[in-house]
């Protein structure tokens, strides 16, 4: 996907289409978790910059996608919000975990099911050959429901550590104001969607042209995201 | 699109009509209106001009009309409704969560004005008739999507009607949908590409190439389209025409609406994202009446039986398509209102309940029906009259509709 995208004449939507602009590389994330756990809002906070007022059961896959510049390149983010419900995940969303750079796993801190159910996707994308080799992170979501937590960072945390993912709790409807509002004043969904990024940039084989060219590890979040000063440790935010 | 001769098929949708409606279209509403109460009155029921008004153009025009014609293209006795589901059906069922979950973020698919007072009795009333449904037919499974079909008939018909038309849909029409897996669904959606197929070989090499798949159709086909379209009529009209026709006649809109946009699709990057986001958003302004006529045209140039064929599409049984035949057989036998309205009554007062009284449902319910349906029900009773008072509109809407059937329906209505 990504090869066809960056070598392609012309590349899609958000770019006119007279002469293609510097080759335009494409990094494929897929969104997985439990129906309701709230993929389809964290997805479209971080395309459209809001919490969306109304979302509906997604159906199938919906597809969502943003340009960013990192370290002075272009990179289109493709995210793959898929469908939660079981049935959905058999049959229907296998297509689309086909080329994919990086899995999003989601929970919800206030369900504790949906944490249990992580084991299960994580099986599933190993039967769709995306093991360890593929970056994969850890998404705690609805950390502003303070009151309703079932799912414990260091539960979370443990779990994170065992499959080797990092771990973020955050808040798709508020992501600036977590709890005791440790995390700043940044777009926090934004930083997990571009840490996911730059660790791609960062890896060379993994989208083929010009070698990467930001330092690997350094998280320098473009658009002054770093700016709340505890750039790498701000996505942790134990505090929930 | 070129035109081959056409022949009628059974489903029975035969085009007709297009040549003088289009050119007078209040003509073909007027003839309409005359000829919609008389087909209801013939004895039996004249199902064929029901099924010709609803896929026609224009559909059945006003939901007035939808309720008196919808339950009969479904072979339902307005007479012999499910009672209002009890509290109980909501205990110890394992698609509850889902269920709530969907409807609570359903707020969508109402009316824009409706007070969420409103609103939130009918959400109530959704998730129940979902699960009454499902409850009674312990085969179906649930999907996201479902809901989607369910709210198009409360919001039309009310919710003791809305029960027993999602039940004669959940046994024919979307029976492929709710089997444990999607698996058949994958099925019903493999006919896609067979048809633009035959019909432009070129569009259709491009989506191959570039593997597109067929998941943007998914939620058009499963929700009969309810999920994706912005206005509320016009999901109306699809389902007009749906009701009236094959099962998978959603497939053969969706083959329409892809050949509709063929430029558009042709010029995209021939990528699977590019072209997966492209089909997947439906123009706000699409011709519908012209993509009806020609989904009618496509399937009866290129009907299931032959694109199965040709596309190697047998290996697998379509509960959907296999039952078809049978469920359009037991529309041809139904009796008028007025005399279902005396027959129901008279039967009701010598014959026991499980006496056949209509093909479809009453048939699968298990024996306990009445039981499991009529639970609480005098409680809901007082509920929505205590409500009625303050909130209007949807009950009385409900109301309405029963106006429409005499005091009988109303009746059992609460
Ligand atoms: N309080 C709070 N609610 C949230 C948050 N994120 C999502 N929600 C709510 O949770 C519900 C589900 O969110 P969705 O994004 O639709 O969930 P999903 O994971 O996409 O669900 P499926 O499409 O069914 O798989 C919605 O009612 C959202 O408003 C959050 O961060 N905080
Ligand atoms: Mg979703």
């Amino acid at each position: 996907m990504a090869e066809r995208g960056s070598t392609g004449e012309f590349s899609g939507s958000l770019t006119s289409s007279t002469l293609p602009p510097p080759r335009t590389r494409i990094f494929k994330i897929i969104v997985i978790g439990d129906s309701g756990v709230g993929k389809t809002c964290l997805t479209y906070r971080f395309c459209a910059g809001k919490f969306p007022e109304k979302t509906e059961a997604t159906i199938g896959v919906d597809f969502r996608e943003r340009l960013v510049e990192i370290d002075g390149e272009n990179i289109k983010i493709q995210l793959w919000d898929t469908a939660g419900q079981e049935r959905f995940r058999k049959s229907m969303v296998q297509h689309y975990y086909r080329n994919v750079h990086a899995v999003v796993f989601v929970y919800d801190v206030t369900n504790a099911a949906s944490f249990r159910s992580l084991p299960a996707w994580i099986e599933e994308c190993k039967q769709h050959a995306l093991g360890t080799e593929v970056p994969r992170i850890l998404v705690g979501n609805k950390c502003d429901l303070q009151d309703s937590i079932q799912v414990g960072t260091d539960v979370a945390q443990q779990f994170a550590d065992a499959h080797s993912m990092p771990l973020f709790e955050t808040s798709a409807k508020n992501p600036n104001s977590q709890g005791d509002g440790s995390c700043g004043n940044s777009d926090h969904v934004e930083a997990i969607f571009m840490t996911v990024a730059h660790k791609l940039k960062s890896q060379k084989p993994l989208v083929l042209s010009q070698p990467p060219g930001g330092s690997p590890g350094t998280i320098n979040l473009s658009r002054g995201r770093d700016d709340s000063g505890d750039g790498g440790r701000g996505w942790g935010c134990s505090s929930c | 699109m070129k035109r081959l001769k056409r022949k009628k098929h059974n489903a029975g949708v035969e085009v007709n009509g297009e040549r003088s409606v289009t050119r007078e279209p209040d003509c073909g509403r007027k003839q309409k209106l005359a000829e919609i109460p008389q087909a209801l009155n013939s004895d039996p029921v004249d199902i064929e001009t029901l099924r010709r008004a609803a896929a026609s153009k224009g559909g059945l025009l006003t939901d007035e009309l939808r309720r008196k014609v919808w339950p009969k293209l479904l072979s339902i006795n307005v007479y012999d409704l499910p009672h209002k589901p009890g509290r109980d059906v909501r205990d110890n069922h394992k698609d509850y969560s889902q269920v709530v979950l969907d409807v609570r973020r359903s707020m969508k698919r109402f009316p824009k004005g409706m007070p969420a007072a409103e609103r939130a009795i009918l959400q109530e009333q959704l998730i129940d008739i979902i699960l009454v449904v499902l409850k009674c037919n312990p085969q179906l499974h649930y999907y996201q999507g479902y809901h989607d079909v369910a709210v198009t008939l409360l919001l039309v018909v009310g919710e003791r009607m809305a029960i027993a038309m999602l039940h004669t849909l959940s046994k024919y029409h979307l029976r492929d949908f709710m089997d444990p897996t999607m698996d058949s669904t994958k099925h019903i959606l493999n006919y896609l590409m067979p048809i633009l197929e035959q019909v432009d070989t070129e569009l259709h090499d491009f989506m191959i190439r570039s593997e597109v798949g067929t998941i943007f159709a998914l939620s058009w086909l499963i929700t009969w389209y309810g999920h994706v379209l912005p206005e509320f009529k016009h999901t109306l009209r699809l389902y007009d025409f749906f009701l009236a026709s094959h099962p998978l006649m959603p497939i053969y809109l969706a083959a329409a609406i892809v050949l509709h946009r063929e430029k558009e699709v042709k010029q995209t990057e021939c990528d699977m994202a590019m072209v997966h986001h492209l089909l997947s958003r439906i123009p706000q302004d699409l011709p519908y009446e012209l993509l009806i006529g020609q989904s009618q045209e496509l399937f009866d140039q290129y009907p299931p039986s032959l694109l199965a064929k040709r596309a190697a599409l047998q290996s697998r049984k379509s509960q959907s398509i296999s039952t078809f035949k049978a469920f359009q057989l037991s529309t041809l036998h139904q009796r008028p209102d007025s005399v279902l309205q005396r027959l129901t009554k008279a039967q009701d007062s010598t014959t026991s309940r499980h006496a056949s009284r209509h093909s479809g449902l009453e048939a699968a319910l298990p024996r306990d029906r009445g039981q499991l349906w009529g639970k609480g029900n005098r409680m809901v009773k007082m509920a929505v009259w205590g409500l009625s008072a303050t909130l209007g509109a949807a009950v009385f809407a409900v109301a309405q509709t029963a106006m429409d059937w005499g005091p009988e329906v109303l009746l059992q209505l609460f």
